[in-house]
């Protein structure tokens, strides 16, 4: 039995599950939940709501060209039966898979990669701006010595974190 | 006496208007339209002439899916902000097809063997 995609959030649709609808022009839409019929029937774009592939492939969240993408595939042609072409394919099935998974981790590193850099900068930003919560303004200005260290162990702190970054 | 009956829905009596209905069954669909429209001018054939249709079916807007009774009503619904709407939405991006959810899935285009020779 042949599996099949979900016309909105493009899962796999096993056999006995989900629900299809024939449009009048003899088109099929597939469903895998009662979830994407319902965002059908409200017309919604699937491009537009953020939890189908078809958005994270849009805004490039997801790998999208990839040659292991071609082996599977919909074969609108019979092809004649040979059984050693057939070993061999079965054989070739979970190495194709190891492949394509390592690939799409390694595409999620990259699209990762400057995100340490990001929460760092906004750590910073935050307790600049957040201090004052800690200790009142007026108490930082009325003691300078409470200033002056923290203002030279918070560099200090900053640079070392940072070096440790760059080493990582 | 004066107790609400439990049958009586404000919902269901409310989406069971024609233009309701209309919306929900007869429209065509967004990709059905914009095949239309993308479909060169010397395929597009003439309207047939229906009697059952208003107009005998010749004043028909294909954004809308719908047909008027003279060049004048339809000209004037030409001028309707739905219509622009309809309009604007059709040149956008192309309407989301199965094929799309294929290939967002990780399956490739589908291969449709070789061209056999016409007879």
């Amino acid at each position: 039995m042949r599996l099949e995609k979900c016309w909105f959030c493009s899962s796999t649709v096993y056999p006995g599950h989900g629900i299809q609808f024939v449009r009048n022009d003899a088109k099929i839409f597939r469903f895998c939940r009662s979830k994407c019929h319902k965002n059908f029937k409200m017309k919604r774009n699937p491009r537009k709501v953020k939890w189908t592939k078809a958005y994270r492939r849009v805004h490039g969240k997801d790998m999208t060209q990839d040659s292991t993408f071609e082996f599977e595939r919909k074969r609108n042609r019979p092809e004649r039966y040979d059984r050693n072409l057939a070993e061999n394919v079965l054989k070739a099935i979970p190495k194709i898979d190891k492949i394509r998974v390592t690939r799409e981790e390694r595409h999620h590193k990259n699209r990762m990669k400057g995100k340490k850099e990001k929460l760092l900068k906004e750590a910073v930003k935050e307790l600049e701006q957040g201090i004052s919560l800690v200790k009142a303004p007026s108490v930082l200005q009325q003691d300078p010595s409470l200033t002056l260290p923290k203002i030279k162990v918070k560099v200090s702190q900053q640079q070392s974190e940072e070096n440790h970054a760059m080493e990582e | 006496m004066g107790g609400k009956c439990p049958h009586r829905n404000v919902k269901k009596r409310r989406y069971s208007h024609k233009t309701a209905r209309r919306t929900k069954f007869e429209l065509k669909g967004d990709d059905m339209v914009y095949a239309q429209l993308n479909k060169p001018d010397e395929e597009r054939a003439p309207l047939p002439l229906d009697e059952d249709l208003p107009g005998m079916g010749q004043y028909y807007c294909l954004h809308c899916d719908r047909y008027f009774s003279n060049v004048a009503v339809r000209d004037e619904h030409f001028k309707t902000k739905r219509h622009k709407k309809r309009i604007k939405q059709m040149m956008g991006p192309a309407p989301h097809t199965q094929l799309d959810a294929d290939v967002a899935a990780g399956m490739g285009m589908p291969d449709n063997g070789p061209k056999l020779m016409s007879m």
